[in-house]
């Protein structure tokens, strides 16, 4: 496997009133050729700043890459140009967020909005690429496709615009997608369903998934590999198996004792004391220290090395040992 | 003992179209449920978005009238008050919700929120007030000195539990709660979560829990009743709910259900199809027999009732 995305001591910051948030702290995780990887964490982690730095839509009003790489296929993003970061968006890597309806406009038809992306992109007749629509409508599994494409966003169901979105993002085979929250606003029987069509899909293109969740749930259904974040920063890498039968960090641990479970009558959820620390502040030690119970004076001094458990299992962490 | 008993509830909507404005339609948002909870029991009420639970959770606590059906709150039948004779009663049935700030004036502090229900039922003021609301700040886990604080300088999980405090403040028999963790992260949820069930244990309160997760059902929850389109599919204990569910929908809605557990999707079972039904032109007969596996020719035209198929065990199904 190669990677297609490597990501590298990623920092990404917002000037608010309160001062200099460090939504992304030193992030760096790859992204091999097809797989799904998800990125995992609670509001206000930096997982979805992720996602915005990747395709550089951060609003440079008020935030900025401050430092840190971005390679994909090779090609350094934090220093494209915004024209060349236009051709590469919607084409070779593409995106789906939470509210298809925010992303999608509500006075042209889903047809004419797919089929607007693969003209752009690929250059090809107004015809082709409205079969390329109609195709694409099919593929992620809608019914009547043909009336389909000249209906607007708003005669559609939740989840119908999100195979909308899916089907727009994919219309031009990119190598990467990544899906912010993607069922997030779903019913669970919906969520299924487009959680089904996603895997289904990736197996037919070979597109490189990155799907950013709050839900372990989700996460466990779906990834291959999981990055956990914590306050901008990675604490814990692995494979999917191994992060579900084996979590290091006591973050992770912290958060699968803390999900109800639907097989088990637990007769009391564990809590993480205490909130997320300050982002406007920069965090000596370990970001998770004060709400940690294995936390130790070194903890909260020094920041955390990256400790190898084997089989790509990596946690930053200084009171484990694998 | 029953303190809130439910009977055969409707809630419809009215839909007005054409030049006249005339009626032209209903949306059947509550389509004849019923149900009841004991002192000291949560009832857990579960289903989809456009299913009726929260109109239940409204219509319970006369935030909305009832169409037809009977709401009887600690022996007494609260279902044709007006508003004026309503109000003594409503000591006795409070809420909470999933966005608490919105129902907070940002203008006035903390302790004055909670403490108003107290003064507008006469139960306490002043000084008096003042030592109650700060006994249920300490008791939901505030301290008291953030009695003084405004509401947007807590967080979301210290708001639940000032809206959990205002609720308590009255000490009702019947909590009527909303969705109340969905906004919330997990680490903060479970911190919630214990506090309501530590809260029933002390005071003996009755849970409405109306939410779309199952897992946090099956944590909080005594019984579980499930909904589709206005109407009850299931309602059983919920250890039976989880290990032998008998109505197809509740099936689905578990095998759709995500788990943190990786060997779980091979093990998924068949995924409903389509979206659900506009509730103004729900299906006939079954509601669910347009997106079920195993629908005969009988759900189309037969209406299933919520038949009891073994003790405790309700389910509207024909094939069950």
């Amino acid at each position: 496997m190669s990677g297609i995305l490597e990501v590298r001591d990623l920092h990404t910051q917002f000037d608010t009133l309160d001062g200099v948030v460090r939504a992304v702290d030193g992030l760096s995780f790859d992204l091999d050729r097809g797989e799904t990887l998800g990125i995992v964490g609670e509001s206000g982690c930096g997982k979805s700043v992720t996602a915005l730095s990747i395709l550089r839509l951060i609003p440079p009003e008020t935030g900025r890459i401050a430092s840190g790489s971005i390679r994909f296929e090779g090609e350094e993003l934090t220093r494209l140009s915004e024209e060349a970061m236009k051709r590469l968006r919607g084409h070779r890597i593409s995106m789906i967020f939470q509210e298809p309806m925010t992303s999608l406009n509500p006075v042209l038809t889903v047809g004419t909005q797919i089929a607007e992306n693969v003209t752009r992109h690929l250059g090809v007749s107004k015809r082709a690429a409205r079969e390329r629509a109609h195709e694409m409508l099919d593929l992620v599994r809608i019914a009547d496709a043909r009336r389909r494409l000249d209906e607007y966003p708003h005669q559609l169901s939740g989840g119908m615009r999100q195979r909308v979105m899916i089907a727009m993002a994919l219309s031009c085979d990119p190598q990467v997608l990544i899906a912010d929250e993607p069922t997030t606003a779903l019913d669970v029987t919906i969520q299924a369903q487009i959680l089904d069509l996603m895997l289904d899909l990736k197996e037919k293109t070979g597109t490189a998934i990155v799907l950013i969740t709050h839900d372990l749930g989700v996460v466990a259904e779906t990834a291959q590999r999981v990055v956990v974040m914590y306050a901008g920063r990675r604490v814990e890498e692995a494979p999917v198996e191994a992060l579900f039968d084996n979590p290091l960090h006591p973050y992770t641990r912290g958060l699968m004792a803390a999900i109800p479970r639907l097989d088990t009558d637990a007769t009391r959820l564990q809590e993480i004391p205490g909130m997320v620390p300050l982002l406007t502040r920069p965090i000596v030690g370990c970001a998770f220290a004060a709400r940690c119970p294995l936390a130790t004076d070194r903890c909260r001094a020094e920041a955390p090395p990256v400790v190898d458990a084997g089989g790509g299992h990596t946690v930053a962490c200084w009171e484990v040992t694998p | 003992m029953t303190v809130l008993a439910v009977d055969r509830l409707v809630k419809h909507f009215p839909i007005h179209g054409g030049l006249l404005q005339r009626q032209v339609g209903a949306v059947k948002a509550v389509d004849g449920i019923s149900f009841d909870i004991a002192k000291g029991e949560t009832l857990g009420l579960v289903g989809e978005s456009g299913c009726g639970k929260s109109t239940v959770g409204k219509t319970i606590l006369k935030l909305i009238e009832p169409t037809s059906g009977r709401i009887v709150l600690g022996g007494k039948d609260i279902t044709a008050l007006k508003p004026g004779a309503m109000w003594p009663h409503r000591k006795g049935i409070q809420t909470i919700f999933q966005d608490p700030y919105s129902s907070m004036n940002p203008r006035l502090p903390a302790g004055t929120i909670v403490g108003e229900p107290l003064e507008n039922f006469g139960i306490a003021r002043g000084r008096e007030r003042d030592e109650r609301v700060a006994a249920l700040f300490e008791r939901v886990g505030l301290r008291r000195d953030a009695m003084r604080k405004y509401a947007h300088e807590f967080s979301g999980g210290q708001r639940q539990r000032l809206g959990i405090a205002k609720a308590l403040s009255v000490a009702p028999e019947v909590i009527v709660a909303d969705e109340p963790v969905s906004a919330l992260d997990v680490s903060v949820q479970a911190q919630v979560l214990n506090l309501l069930i530590d809260l029933q244990a002390e005071y003996g309160l009755a849970y409405l829990f109306i939410s779309h997760d199952l897992a946090v059902m099956r944590h909080i929850s005594h019984r579980i009743a499930v909904m589709y389109l206005g109407r009850i599919v299931e309602l059983t204990d919920k250890r039976t709910l989880f290990a032998r569910p008998l109505h197809p929908y509740t099936e689905a809605l578990l095998s759709a259900a995500t788990a943190p557990d990786p060997r779980r999707r091979r093990r998924r079972k068949a995924i409903v199809e389509g979206d659900v039904p506009s509730p103004a032109d729900p299906p006939s007969g079954c509601h669910f027999h347009t997106r079920c596996p195993y629908a005969v020719a009988e759900c189309k035209v037969k209406d299933p009732s919520l038949r009891e198929v073994a003790p405790g065990h309700h389910v509207a199904c024909h094939l069950r």
